[in-house]
């Protein structure tokens, strides 16, 4: 490979996996506000992901794709488990109660000697790359968009847009809840489990408060019509503090302005186009 | 004769054009990741002010080999991810032949592998957790470990104060102050000092009072604070308010060496110890060198921070100097061997690529509101 090749992939690499690990996580919140819920546990199911398999990683030298899984299955139970309970709440609510689980499990990681305290974990081997993250991402967007084409999607816009109503039509809403907070808690756990695997280090801090809000800025900024519009709003976000680098100290001045003037201009996001049914053509009205 | 000394003569005028040529030639550039934004930069800004006047001095003393210094900064927020980020910018496309940070030890633990991936040596100025140089053998770091200078600071109390009990209290979920900890549990087993109670609370708490009527009624000699500068005075006020003796003194690790603390404990503040690197006041003709023309430059006090960052700049220098190329391989041998005598004091690196001398460390008491030399 040509010399300057590799120095252009050795300057952007971070930065090129970062957008597809926020992408990811885009569509983890993209999965639970599509039907309407605010959940702000995405950190902390990205943070369980992350911990789970550096551990497993580090400590136990298991197969990659054995943690990528592991990464996905702990939080998956944990949505299950905390999910039962506080889904019977709604909007800020549900929110709340989200927080407390990203603080439960921050303080946890702090306290426990297992996952290093507040020093964290250092030394996790790189083994995540392009393949591995940009695959996620791929399949990932490619089941949203499945989903959101099929009846299941439409069940869920219509609970986005009017919860009663779709359960007078029939629409199971506690066990729509319960999938899309599993579904997102696992693709949150996969992002994490990457992430941890590219940046080699992961501390309690990469995964409280703040990394919920910047994860649901994702999708604000991006608009959630349709899987597209979080992955946008990601690739963006993450980009802005690179790309403004030049302007040195007033480069979070810009980046938060360009934020601010979208979220008043465009409320509903940037990309507002709404996916398309599969079947929608046939039955148009003649 | 004649033509010797007319040989010489002929050498040392091409040897001036030459420097002459040189000094105008493209700088020598390296490069430095600190925190210039966001909540922490005031730690990343005082390093930047430290180097900025220690490349003047540089440069003006004929840079090095033959060309002036320059240092590119790049901003990394805090943020590991924008450490990364900068840390490959400077390697991939700036070629720097070494790197000065990142300021914080989180960072450097992301930072690290990827230098030492592209054996391009590493010097943090201000990193002083535990294992930053063992990340690998490209990582340096000039700043003092707390290993290093807490047990002077104990070593010291039990020696002038007798102490013999201490209770320990700390904040354990920050990294800093856990590690400081650490530090100073050994450095406690070793001295023999025993420890009656061990107390543990978070950075942001407010309300010590339950873990210190613990600590009361096991009537210490000292109370040993690894705590930031919040909830360290917040310990200090909690401890005049309940009434513990003035001779019970509280021995802080780095964390409580800031002037904020008197500016919030005030007279509780009071005979409060803590080791330093590095004291404004120390009374060597480079330290007031160097603290004037940093009070002439920037119009404030340098602090501990700038104070590391001035001095690594002329180890790195020397460094580069003695490689006698901008080769980071070359760079990385030559700083190994580097001796420097700065405002720290006498400077040289382990075979660890960790300070090895600790004669620079002073012990400070707070009387009145300002810190001066513990006697």
């Amino acid at each position: 490979m040509p010399e300057f090749i590799d120095d252009f992939l050795f300057t952007y690499q971070t930065l090129v996996y970062s957008l597809g690990i926020n992408g990811l996580l885009a569509l983890s919140i993209y999965v639970v506000l599509a039907l309407g819920q605010l959940s702000m546990g995405q950190a902390a199911f990205m943070g369980m992901g992350a911990y789970v398999s550096a551990l497993l990683t580090v400590k136990l030298g298991v197969a990659f794709p054995l943690v990528l899984l592991a990464a996905m299955l702990l939080p998956a139970l944990a949505a299950l488990i905390v999910g039962a309970p506080t889904l019977r709440l709604s909007g800020v609510y549900l929110a709340l109660a989200t927080i407390g689980l990203g603080e439960v499990q921050r303080i946890f990681f702090l306290n426990s000697e297992l996952t290093g305290g507040a020093l964290g974990l250092s030394g996790i081997p790189m083994k995540g790359g392009l393949v591995s993250i940009y695959g996620s991402l791929g399949l990932a967007l490619l089941a949203c968009i499945f989903v959101a084409r099929s009846r299941i999607g439409r069940a869920m816009e219509a609970m986005r847009e009017d919860e009663l109503a779709a359960g007078a039509l029939g629409v199971d809403l506690p066990a729509y809840k319960l999938a899309a907070l599993v579904v997102s808690a696992m693709l949150a756990g996969l992002a994490g489990a990457l992430n941890a695997h590219v940046t080699s280090f992961i501390s309690p801090e990469d995964y409280g408060f703040h990394a919920a809000v910047s994860i649901l800025s994702y999708a604000l900024l991006g608009g959630i019509g349709s899987p597209f519009g979080p992955v946008l709003g990601a690739f963006i976000l993450t980009l802005l503090p690179e790309v403004l680098r030049s302007l040195a100290d007033y480069r979070g001045v810009v980046s938060g302005a360009i934020i601010v003037l979208v979220v008043i201009f465009m409320p509903r996001g940037l990309l507002t186009w709404r996916m398309g049914r599969v079947g929608a053509a046939t039955r148009r009205p003649s | 004769m004649f033509t010797r000394r007319f040989a010489l003569a002929a050498a040392s005028v091409a040897a001036m054009i030459y420097a002459g040529a040189a000094a105008a030639q493209t700088p020598v550039t390296i490069g430095a990741i600190e925190i210039l934004t966001g909540p922490n930069n005031k730690y990343g800004v005082a390093i930047k002010n430290g180097f900025d006047l220690a490349l003047d001095e540089v440069n003006k003393a004929g840079g090095v080999l033959g060309a002036p210094l320059a240092i590119a900064y790049e901003d990394s927020a805090g943020n590991k991810d924008q450490a990364l980020n900068a840390a490959r910018q400077l390697i991939g496309g700036k070629k720097v032949p070494l790197i000065l940070g990142p300021t914080l030890s989180n960072e450097m633990f992301a930072v690290g592998p990827i230098a030492v991936e592209r054996k391009i040596p590493i010097v943090g100025t201000s990193t002083t957790a535990n294992g930053i140089t063992a990340i690998g053998p490209y990582v340096f770091r000039t700043s003092l470990p707390e290993a290093d200078v807490v047990p002077v600071t104990l070593r010291t109390a039990k020696e002038k104060l007798g102490v013999k009990k201490v209770a320990v209290m700390y904040g354990n979920d920050d990294a800093f102050t856990k590690s400081g900890y650490d530090v100073m549990k050994d450095a406690l087993a070793k001295l023999g000092i025993e420890t009656v109670a061990t107390e543990t609370f978070g950075g942001k708490d407010t309300d010590f009072s339950a873990q210190l009527t613990k600590i009361k009624s096991l009537n210490p000699d000292a109370i040993v604070v690894s705590a930031l500068v919040e909830a360290g005075a917040g310990i200090l006020l909690a401890k005049k308010a309940l009434g513990i003796p003035d001779s019970v003194r509280v021995i802080g690790g780095n964390g409580l060496n800031s002037p904020q603390v008197p500016s919030v404990a005030r007279e509780a503040a009071d005979g409060t110890l803590v080791g330093s690197p590095w004291f404004i006041d120390k009374p060597d003709a480079v330290n007031q060198k160097f603290v004037a023309a940093y009070k002439a430059k920037y119009n404030m006090d340098p602090d501990q921070f700038a104070a590391q960052a001035y001095d690594t700049l002329f180890i790195v220098a020397q460094a580069i100097r003695d490689a006698g190329a901008a080769n980071p391989e070359k760079i990385r041998d030559a700083l190994g061997k580097v001796k420097h005598n700065g405002v720290m004091g006498p400077f040289s690196f382990t075979p660890d690529r960790d300070p090895a001398d600790t004669s620079g460390v002073v012990v400070i008491e707070m009387k009145g509101g300002k810190f001066q030399i513990f006697k």
